[in-house]
């Protein structure tokens, strides 16, 4: 027995090691995918600011009905804005958008990537951070630069709710021109686009909780009972 | 029912089949906690072949969907999401149960005589799994599994003379590509499931015909009442049935504690960068091999030479086959071993540990320092071994075996 | 099998083994739901078997429209008031002129077999092998002199008339089949769902 646990100390160590490595420059951010109301601002502010340039393109509209808890008729009217051949794209489409790859890379020198998975790649702390991390800089095409993400092709499209910021040289934002909204309230808002974009990039997050609640009772209690049997025949054995 | 079985009996030896490895097969009785992972692993490979199966159904091996039909079987497939899960998950508890497996085999000598093809099957069972593992991580293309699959081929490259074309062969075009994913899923749906399953089925009838080992190293067969059954043994049914269904049980509650709430284990079992897109033109900063190949993934950088490190890797793994032949001492447990061996195998251990970690990490000087002497210390352990066990200081051995709890 | 060796409580062990027994197959059971379901349409499947909307303005009278839905032919068709005078009640060449058989909504059971008289609304597949007929509105000598329009399959030859209603000895056995429509406005219909979800 000892020796079992002389074995695992070491693995603990390196699980440990290796996972607080990175986390260093990131703001945290509080995801709560069962707060409904929160996926559904965040979904609207993602589909009037990002959709037009980045797509969603392994998430089908139709998700959103019972995800986010609205009807049909909502998410048509407000979550698909593109069309198809003259109508709305249907219900059952992908979320992608009528960018021509080749004329969007002239502009910004990428294609906008596809977020789907961005919230696994990346993190939802580093959507966070990058959103919230934006500053003035003339030297670069979009009149933008961030901190998190030197260069950065992608200009600041939600300026007109955070504000214009600067960088001054102790590595300090300040706020030179005002934004519709105020720091407080911009946060909160960045905070329900990530739990919205986090919620995409794995819908079934929404239910293994809690399915795996009912598992783990019903494995523990099946332990246990297996345990018994166990102990009982064995009091054969000397 | 007995007249059905009795009609079965006439045609196909049910009965004596049952007699022979269950109700009438004797183990030994003092197994511990390190016993259990053989029939975990049996488990874990039926697991993986019933959700493997129903991850086929809808998987597309075809570079230009593959990406997006795991993602549709995470998203619009009913219950995909859990059967993937349950897939990936199943894969690195594959590798924890092994090398468990693997450790109490080396603790308790039943690598030895008369168990030494027993110890051969095993480790072939070892590679092919290993390539299983790589062939099956290649499916879901992403960035991982694409670079990953492009450094370890390259590998291949090093050999002299017939690399570049071994390479080229393997993987059927210039560059990793939809022809090499074809084939991975090929090999890793049949091909290799079969092998696996033919070697397994080897593995366990050679197991039978000696019969099992024990933490006390003492051979059971050589103290047999009046009818011929071991004075310790105990029938294999019902003792282990119960006993390893309450092991399976245990089991399932941290596999399944996994699959629900910590399915990218930290990134460990569901790497980040795997979810994004393989992308020929963009390397990601840091390749990693999936953690239960790190441990050799450090050997092969521990060597400067890229050929030499080929040869050190390779070299890791084809040690262990001779285990049987390289441990000279009679005895087989090591609780009755000398303190040297105990201090040879926590030391190997610990380095197999070391180079995990090491193998995981971006290679620092440091770092790369302490690669090279767990590398050293690694293979020490079989050139010590082979030494220092002809004449090796043991302990008494008990004619009967103790019973710890 | 030697269970009972030195077996000092059999009921104890008995009901401990039934009760690992029962567990184990609710555990079983419980596990088995997600392998058989996850055979079943998928989120992408459903949805692009979901109803599908045609538009009616752009059918002028005694055309004839195919729309796809659920991969078979679906035909809207836009009768004149002439070809609705053509279709009889009981006619003794139809083999189901009642439209008896299950092969139509309970709204489609009359003799236009539709819910508005001008607009037919059919499953463009023969009840026969499945091949798709051909629209024969008019008169048509080669169909045969009480040919009053309708349809016609070419493969096997199977007649149907402007209801969909198959002829006596055909080697069609049923009418072709109405599929579940409703009309969401005037010049709106939906098909695939009775009403409106």
């Amino acid at each position: 027995m000892i020796r079992i646990c002389l074995y695992l100390l070491p693995l603990m160590l390196i699980a440990n090691l290796a996972h607080t490595a990175s986390v260093g420059e990131l703001k945290p951010v509080f995801i709560d995918l069962g707060n409904k109301a929160s996926l559904q601002r965040g979904a609207q502010i993602y589909f009037n600011n990002c959709a037009g340039c980045h797509t969603l393109q392994y998430h089908r509209y139709s998700k959103f009905v019972d995800d986010l808890g609205i009807s049909e008729e909502m998410v048509k009217s407000n979550l698909i804005l593109t069309t198809n051949k003259g109508e709305r794209t249907k219900l059952g489409s992908t979320v992608l958008n009528s960018v021509n790859p080749d004329s969007i890379k002239e502009v910004f020198g990428v294609v906008p990537p596809d977020l789907t998975l961005t919230a696994r790649s990346r993190g939802p702390e580093w959507i966070y951070t990058f959103l919230t991390s934006f500053y003035e800089d003339d030297s670069r095409p979009m009149g933008v630069n961030n901190i998190l993400y030197p260069n950065v092709n992608m200009p600041h499209v939600l300026w007109y709710k955070e504000g214009l910021k600067t960088l001054d040289d102790n590595n300090i934002l300040s706020v030179k021109i005002k934004g519709e909204l105020t720091q407080k309230q911009y946060e909160q808002e960045i905070t329900d686009l990530v739990n919205f974009l986090t919620y995409v990039s794995e819908p079934a997050q929404l239910e293994r909780y809690s399915i795996g609640l009912w598992v783990m009772i019903f494995l523990v209690f099946f332990v246990f009972i297996t345990y018994l049997l166990k102990i009982e025949y064995w009091r054969d054995v000397k | 029912m007995s007249r059905l079985i009795a009609w079965i009996d006439e045609r196909l030896p049910l009965t004596k089949f049952v007699k022979n490895h269950l109700s009438e097969y004797y183990a030994p009785k003092n197994f511990n906690f390190f016993y259990f992972f053989g029939s975990l692993a049996l488990f874990v490979f039926i697991l993986q072949i019933i959700t493997g199966i129903f991850l086929t159904i809808n998987y597309k091996p075809d570079a230009a969907s593959a990406f997006a039909s795991v993602e549709y079987i995470m998203r619009d497939v009913e219950w995909g999401w859990l059967i993937r899960y349950m897939h990936s998950t199943g894969a690195s508890f594959f590798f924890i149960v092994i090398y468990l497996h693997m450790l109490r085999a080396l603790m308790y000598g039943s690598y030895k005589k008369p168990r030494e093809l027993l110890w051969l099957f095993g480790m072939f069972i070892f590679v092919l799994l290993m390539a299983e593992a790589f062939m099956g991580y290649l499916l879901p293309w992403g960035q991982m599994s694409y670079w990953g699959a492009q450094v370890i081929i390259s590998l291949f490259g090093a050999i002299p003379f017939i690399g570049e074309s071994l390479a080229l062969w393997i993987r059927g075009d210039y560059v990793i590509s939809d022809a090499t994913l074809n084939r991975f899923f090929a090999f890793h749906v049949i091909a290799l499931p079969l092998l696996l399953f033919a070697v397994i089925y080897l593995h366990i009838a050679a197991l039978h015909t000696v019969g099992s080992n024990n933490p006390d190293g003492i051979e059971i067969k050589e103290n047999k009442n009046n009818n011929g059954v071991p004075l310790d043994g105990i029938p294999f049914h019902p003792y282990y049935t119960v006993k390893d269904i309450f092991g399976l049980a245990v089991f399932l509650t941290i596999f399944m504690f996994v699959v629900f709430f910590l399915p990218e284990f930290g990134g460990f079992f569901l790497e980040k960068d795997n979810f994004v897109p393989a992308d020929p033109l963009k390397t990601p900063e840091h390749i990693v091999p999936v953690w239960y190949f790190t441990p050799f993934y450090a050997i092969l950088r521990a060597i400067p030479d890229k050929l030499g490190g080929v040869i050190a890797m390779g070299l890791a793994i084809f040690v262990l086959f001779l285990m049987p032949w390289l441990d000279r001492c009679k005895v087989k447990s090591i609780r009755y071993r000398s303190t040297t061996y105990k201090v040879l195998l926590v030391s190997f251990v610990v380095s197999f540990i070391g180079l995990g970690y090491i193998g995981m990490k971006a290679a620092t000087p440091t770092l790369t320092l302490l690669g090279r002497l767990f590398t050293l210390v690694y293979f020490a352990f079989f050139v010590l071994l082979y030494i220092t066990s002809k004449n090796e200081k043991t302990k008494p051995v008990p004619d009967r075996v103790t019973m710890h709890d | 099998m030697d269970e009972n060796k030195g077996n000092k409580s059999p009921n104890r062990r008995k009901f401990l083994t039934n009760l690992t027994k029962v567990m184990g197959g609710v555990g079983a059971v419980f596990a088995a739901i997600p392998f058989l379901s996850t055979m079943s349409p998928s989120e992408k499947t459903k949805m692009a078997g979901a109803p599908v909307e045609i538009d009616l303005t752009g059918i002028k009278p005694g055309a004839f429209k195919i729309i796809e839905w659920r991969g078979k032919p679906v035909w809207v068709v836009h009768r004149t008031p002439e070809m609705l005078a053509k279709i009889e009640n009981q006619v003794d060449y139809l083999a189901d002129s009642e439209s008896t058989g299950e092969h139509q909504p309970q709204y489609a059971q009359n003799k236009f077999r539709s819910i508005k008289p001008e607009y037919l609304v059919l499953l463009g597949v023969c009840t026969h092998l499945g091949c798709s007929p051909l629209y024969k509105p008019g008169e048509n000598k080669d169909l045969g002199l009480e040919w009053k329009g309708g349809f016609f399959c070419p493969c096997h030859g199977s007649k149907f008339d402007l209801s969909g209603r198959v002829h006596k000895g055909m080697p069609a056995p049923y009418n072709l089949e109405v599929p579940p429509y409703y009309f969401a406005s005037e010049t709106k219909l939906i098909v695939g769902e009775d009403s409106a979800s």
